[in-house]
C-alpha cells in the first residue's frame, strides 16, 4: 500500500508528466487560457489515463510480451514491436468509446469534456504513460495507480499554469518575449517549483 | 513560372526558418526535450524524425488519392506508426547504446503533431515529390532547434560537446561551475523561452501574437 | 473528381477493403523489419551484458575504444558463468532456487566474482553488477546497465563518479558480520570513521532512489552471504573452484 501511494506521489509530483518528462505540451500550451477549459481538459485526461494505462497493460502482456502468447500455443512469439501501433489504436478507440459513453449517459458531462476528447487521442502524455509503464515493468495494480497519477500531475500543472497566465494578463513582458516564449519561462519555474518535491520520503 | 529548383527552395526555406515547427508553429516540441540533455542522443532523435517526417509524406502523399475521406486520420497514423517501428528496430539493430538512452521517445513520434499535421495541411493536398520535401524541410527545421537547444544545455550543464569536455581548465580554476539546472528539466523550458524570444527579435519573420 | 468517383471511394465496402489492405501491407512490412533485426537485436543485448560484466570487474581498458570482438574476447578468456545452490557450492544444472553467479578468472587462477543485482528504484528495477575481489569482502566494482530513474537526480546512479566510489568499500564490520555497502544521505565524511568504509556518498535530490538501492543491495548480498563466505576461506575456495575451471 505504502509502495503504491509513494508511486503515485511520485507520478504527480517529482515525475510530473508534464514538466520532467515534457510529455503533452500541445495541448498545455493551446488549452491554458482560462481555468474552465484547463480543468476541463485535466479531468478528461485523467479519465483516460486511468483506463487506457491498464487496458494496454493488459494487451500487452496477454498478447505481445515476449513469451506472451504461450496460452495459444506459441510460447516463442515475441509481438513486443507492435506496441506503438498498438497503443495509439487503444487509445484512439478508448477515447472514441468514452466519448460515446458520456454522451451517452451525461450529457451535462458531455457538453463540457465533450470538445476535449479527440484532442487527448495524439496528446502524447497518454501514449507515453503506456510506454513508460511497459518500459518500467509495473504490475496491473501499479499501471492504474501510474495512470491516475499522470493523469492527476497533468491536470495539476495545466490548471496552475492556467491561473498563472490568468494573473499575467496584462504584464508587461518585452516585445518578442511575450506569446509562446513567456509561457516556457513560466512552465520552467513550474518545474523548478516541482522538483522541490523530491525531498519527500514516504 | 518558377523553376523546378527554386520551387523546392522555397518549400525547404519555409519549412525549415519562415515557419519553424517549434518556434512558430508551436507544435512537436513534446518529444523533443527530454532528449536534449546531451548532444548524441538529439542528433539521432533529430535523424530519426526527420526521416520519418519525409517519408511518411511521401508515402500518403502518393496514396492521397485512394485514400477514404473518412478513415484518412488512421490511415495517416497508421503509416507514421509503421515507420516508426522500423525507425526503432534499426536503432536497436545498429544504435545499440543510443537507442537505450532515447527510451520511449522514439516511439512518441507517432505523437509528435509536426508529422500528422504536415500529413494533414500538405501531403494530402500536394505531390509526392513536394511532400517530401516539405517533410524534410520541417524535420530539419525541428532538429534545428532541437539541436540548439541540445548544444546549449550539454555544453552549459555539463561543459561538454557530444561527451568531449570543452570548457577551458582554467575557467574552473577561476571559480566557473557547471549549471547543474540545464541538465534537469527547467533549463530546456528556459532555453525554449530564450531561443523563441530571440528568433522573435530577428528579421524576416512574422512575429506571434498571443 | 467526379461525384460518382467520390461516392464510391467512400462506400462502406471500399474504406473496408482500403483498411484490409493497409493493414496487410504495413503488417508484413514491419513484420519482416523486426524479423530481419531480431538476431543483431539480441547480439547486441548479449554483448551489453558482457561489457558490463567487464565493466564491473574492471577488465575494460580505459583509454581506449574496445571492439566487440575485443569484449567477446576478454569476456571468454576472464569470465565464467555459474550457478551455486544455496551453501554455495557450484552446481551443474540451475534449478529454482539456485543462484546466478559469474567468476573472474585468470590462467586458471580465480580473481573474484560478479554478483548480479536487481532491485526497485524509484520508478522501476535497477540492474547491474557488483564484483568483489578475491577476498569476499571488499568492493571491486560496480556497474549499472538499465534503470528508469529520473533524469539528472535518480539518473546519476549510472554516472561515473557515483559507481567508482564503491570500489574498496567492505561488506564486513570489524566483528566480521555482513553489513552491506550502502548509501549514504550526503557526504561520507561526515559520517562516524566506523562506518565510512561501507558508506558511498549520496546524490542530492535521490532520497529514494539510494535508499532503495541500499535496500536492494543488502538484500541480494544476503542471499549471495555463503559464496561469500566460501571465498572468505581461503584454500579452500581456491581448490573448490579451480576444480570448476580445469573441466
Amino acid at each position: 500500500m505504502g509502495d503504491l501511494l509513494s508511486l503515485f506521489i511520485n507520478s504527480v509530483f517529482i515525475g510530473n508528466i508534464l514538466l520532467a518528462y515534457f510529455l503533452g505540451i500541445c495541448s498545455f500550451i493551446a488549452v491554458s487560457k482560462t481555468i474552465e477549459t484547463a480543468t476541463g481538459l485535466g479531468f478528461a485526461v485523467i479519465f483516460v489515463l486511468t483506463v487506457t494505462s491498464p487496458v494496454n497493460w493488459l494487451i500487452y502482456h496477454g498478447m505481445l510480451a515476449p513469451g506472451a502468447l504461450a496460452w495459444a500455443g506459441f510460447p516463442e512469439m515475441d509481438l513486443s514491436f507492435l506496441k506503438f501501433i498498438t497503443f495509439i489504436a487503444v487509445i484512439a478507440a478508448m477515447v472514441q468509446a468514452v466519448e460515446m459513453v458520456i454522451d451517452r449517459y451525461s450529457p451535462l458531462l458531455y457538453a463540457s469534456l465533450g470538445v476535449f476528447l479527440p484532442l487527448i487521442a495524439v496528446n502524447c502524455a497518454i501514449l507515453g504513460t503506456s510506454l513508460f509503464m511497459v518500459e518500467r515493468n509495473h504490475t496491473f495494480i501499479e499501471s492504474v495507480v501510474f495512470g491516475a497519477g499522470s493523469g492527476t500531475g497533468w491536470m495539476l500543472a495545466i490548471v496552475s499554469m492556467a491561473a498563472i497566465r490568468k494573473k499575467v494578463r496584462y504584464a508587461d513582458v518585452p516585445v518578442g518575449l511575450d506569446g509562446f516564449g513567456f509561457i516556457m519561462i513560466i512552465a520552467g519555474l513550474m518545474a523548478m517549483t516541482f522538483m522541490m518535491f523530491s525531498g519527500i520520503t514516504l | 513560372m518558377q523553376t523546378d529548383l527554386s520551387h523546392y527552395k522555397e518549400i525547404l526555406i519555409k519549412g525549415i526558418w519562415r515557419e519553424n515547427p517549434v518556434a512558430y508553429q508551436v507544435l512537436g516540441i513534446c518529444s523533443a526535450l527530454a532528449v536534449t540533455v546531451k548532444m548524441s542522443t538529439a542528433v539521432v532523435m533529430s535523424i530519426a524524425l526527420t526521416l520519418v517526417a519525409a517519408f511518411s509524406s511521401l508515402i500518403i502523399s502518393s496514396l492521397r488519392r485512394w485514400i477514404p475521406s473518412n478513415i484518412r486520420i488512421i490511415v495517416e497514423l497508421t503509416v507514421i506508426a509503421s515507420l516508426v517501428i522500423i525507425t526503432d528496430q534499426i536503432l536497436k539493430a545498429f544504435l545499440y547504446d543510443i537507442s537505450k538512452q532515447l527510451s520511449i521517445f522514439v516511439g512518441l513520434i507517432i505523437t509528435n503533431c509536426i508529422i500528422l499535421g504536415r500529413a494533414e495541411a500538405f501531403a494530402m493536398a500536394n505531390n509526392p515529390a513536394d511532400s517530401f520535401v516539405d517533410g524534410v524541410a520541417n524535420g530539419l527545421g525541428y532538429s534545428m532547434i532541437l539541436l540548439a537547444v541540445a548544444f546549449l544545455r550539454e555544453l552549459l550543464g555539463s561543459g561538454q560537446f557530444f561527451g568531449f569536455p570543452v570548457i577551458p581548465g582554467f575557467l574552473y580554476d577561476m571559480g566557473f561551475q557547471d549549471m547543474g539546472i540545464m541538465v534537469l528539466a527547467p533549463g530546456a523550458f528556459f532555453i525554449i523561452g530564450l531561443l523563441v524570444w530571440l528568433k522573435n527579435s530577428l528579421p524576416g519573420i512574422s512575429h506571434e501574437k498571443k | 473528381m467526379s461525384d460518382k468517383k467520390k461516392s464510391f471511394k467512400n462506400s462502406r465496402i471500399y474504406v473496408v477493403m482500403f483498411a484490409l489492405g493497409t493493414a496487410l501491407v504495413f503488417g508484413v512490412l514491419i513484420t519482416s523489419a523486426a524479423t530481419m533485426l531480431k538476431e543483431r537485436q539480441l547480439e547486441n543485448m548479449a554483448l551489453d551484458k558482457k561489457t558490463n560484466l567487464l565493466e564491473a570487474a574492471g577488465l575494460v581498458p580505459e583509454d581506449k575504444k574496445t571492439t566487440p570482438e575485443e569484449i567477446k574476447q576478454i569476456y571468454d578468456t576472464h569470465i565464467r558463468e555459474v550457478h551455486v545452490d544455496s551453501r554455495g557450492r557450484v552446481i551443474e544444472n540451475p534449478t529454482g532456487s539456485s543462484l546466478q553467479l559469474y567468476l573472474i578468472h585468470t590462467d586458471q587462477k580465480v580473481q573474484g566474482y560478479i554478483v548480479p543485482i536487481s532491485t526497485r528504484g524509484l520508478w522501476g528495477k535497477i540492474h547491474g553488477y557488483m564484483a568483489f575481489e578475491q577476498d569476499g569482502e571488499t568492493v571491486a566494482g560496480f556497474s549499472i546497465y538499465s534503470h528508469s530513474e529520473t533524469p539528472g537526480l535518480g539518473g546519476e546512479i549510472e554516472s561515473n563518479w557515483f559507481l567508482e566510489n564503491f570500489e574498496g568499500k567492505k561488506i564486513l564490520n570489524a566483528n566480521n558480520q555482513l553489513v552491506s555497502v550502502g548509501i549514504a544521505k550526503g557526504k561520507v565524511e561526515n559520517l562516524p570513521d566506523k562506518l565510512q568504509d561501507h558508506y558511498v556518498d549520496g546524490i542530492s535530490g535521490a532520497t529514494l532512489t539510494g535508499r532503495y538501492l541500499s535496500e536492494g543491495l543488502e538484500e541480494t548480498l544476503t542471499k549471495y552471504e555463503p559464496v561469500s563466505i566460501i571465498f572468505r576461506q581461503k584454500e579452500e575456495s581456491q581448490a573448490h573452484v579451480e576444480t570448476i575451471l580445469d573441466e
